[in-house]
Parts: structure tokens; C-alpha cells; sequence
């Protein structure tokens, strides 16, 4: 059982990740959203480690709170958050906006691979992988 | 042009309290563990909005393999949901 903490004070619950590019490797915040079945990340923080849309491998649309917008669907070769890295993850790549403070979402894609407990009111994940996923 | 620039080791108080509001780059972060948003002291090389930090921060590639980006500020959650599918 790993435990990850957060600000309970945050409007959103936001955790840190790291993800690893041709370029090297970068730290940025998520939003943790079980609501979110895809993990996204933001463009312009991808292309600074080495990725950019000629990695994608489909192109998505989808309505987000700053409208239509365009995507797409891509591989990175390690992601790492809640203490857990796993490789060759797929993650789906469009904007949202700069005020948010966050760069995107951990969704089911990564949650789903653990069981979790949020305990809201002490700013706490805990988080234990499921052994099928292993 | 600009030229350059790295802070003095800071802890992220120190960072919030000279950049507040901002997007910052960080370099040599001393992690406290593989979970959590802790850490001891960064060096702050590049600060403004999303994409002013970025730029900066790609004049020192080269010498730092391992960055951080993050905001300063309150995390801003939007009234509807962030993504609709």
C-alpha cells in the first residue's frame, strides 16, 4: 500500500506525476478524476519532452471546458503517479486551459490498474495495485 | 532575446512567494519521495505564463535531463466538468 497526500483545500484533488520523452523527463500536476476514462496531458508539455502529434497514433475530438477541440491518442514510453511507473502508457493528448494550474487528468486508464481510497478530509490516496494488473 | 537565468535553491514557499500566480520551471528538485508534491530546495529557470516558461526553460536541455513545470497559484476548477465525452 503506497500512500500519495494532497492539499484537501485544493478545489480539485491534484497529485503528482513524472513522464519520461526522447528528451528527457519532466514533473507536472494532474488532476486525479475517476470521471476521466483516458489520462491527458496537455500538448505543449509533451513537446517539450521529445513528443509531438507525429507520435500520435489516432486523432480525437472531444468537448472540453474551453470547447471543441482536437486531439489525439499516444504512447509515452514511461509515466509514472501514486508511487507506480508503468511503461509504454497510452495517454491522450489535447489542451486545456492555462488558468486550471493543472497540465491534465489521471483517469481510469492508470487508475483502474489499483484498488484506491481517498480520504478526503486527510488530503490521502492509498493505493495498492491489483494483482491481475501486475 | 533573454538571457538565461537560475535561481538560488528554493523551497516551494520561497517560490510561491517570488513568482505568485505563475507558471515556474524547475531544475535540481530535491524530492522527498516518489509520491508526493514535497520537496526541499528547486531552482527556479523560467517563470511567466505556461508557454514564457516553457521557452525559457529550453535553454537549459542540455544540462538538466529532469524538469518540473508547475503553477504557482490555487488550483482554478471550472464550474462545468473539465471534459465532456
Amino acid at each position: 500500500m503506497k500512500v500519495t497526500r494532497f492539499d484537501p483545500g485544493d478545489s480539485l484533488i491534484i497529485v503528482h506525476a513524472t513522464i519520461w520523452g526522447p528528451l528527457g523527463h519532466k514533473g507536472l500536476r494532474l488532476a486525479f478524476d475517476t470521471a476521466a476514462t483516458q489520462t491527458h496531458v496537455v500538448p505543449e508539455f509533451l513537446d517539450e519532452i521529445g513528443y509531438g502529434p507525429q507520435h500520435g497514433d489516432r486523432i480525437t475530438s472531444i468537448t472540453s471546458a474551453i470547447g471543441e477541440e482536437p486531439g489525439y491518442m499516444m504512447t509515452v514510453s514511461k509515466f509514472s503517479a501514486l508511487g507506480f511507473t508503468e511503461t509504454d502508457f497510452r495517454i491522450h493528448v489535447h489542451d486545456l486551459p492555462e488558468t486550471l494550474g493543472i497540465q491534465g487528468l489521471l483517469g481510469l486508464t492508470f487508475l483502474r490498474r489499483f484498488n484506491y481510497e481517498i480520504r478526503s478530509t486527510e488530503g490521502r490516496i492509498l493505493v495498492e495495485r491489483v494483482s491481475s494488473a501486475q | 532575446m533573454f538571457e538565461p537565468t537560475i535561481s538560488e535553491p528554493m523551497t516551494w514557499i520561497q517560490i510561491c512567494e517570488r513568482y505568485p500566480d505563475e507558471w515556474v520551471a524547475l531544475v535540481e528538485i530535491d524530492w522527498v519521495n516518489d509520491r508526493d508534491f514535497d520537496f526541499g530546495t528547486a531552482r527556479v529557470i523560467g517563470h511567466g505564463t505556461r508557454r514564457e516558461q516553457y521557452e525559457q526553460a529550453r535553454a537549459w536541455r542540455s544540462r538538466y535531463e529532469s524538469m518540473g513545470h508547475y503553477f504557482t497559484g490555487k488550483v482554478q476548477a471550472p464550474l462545468t466538468p473539465l471534459i465532456f465525452l
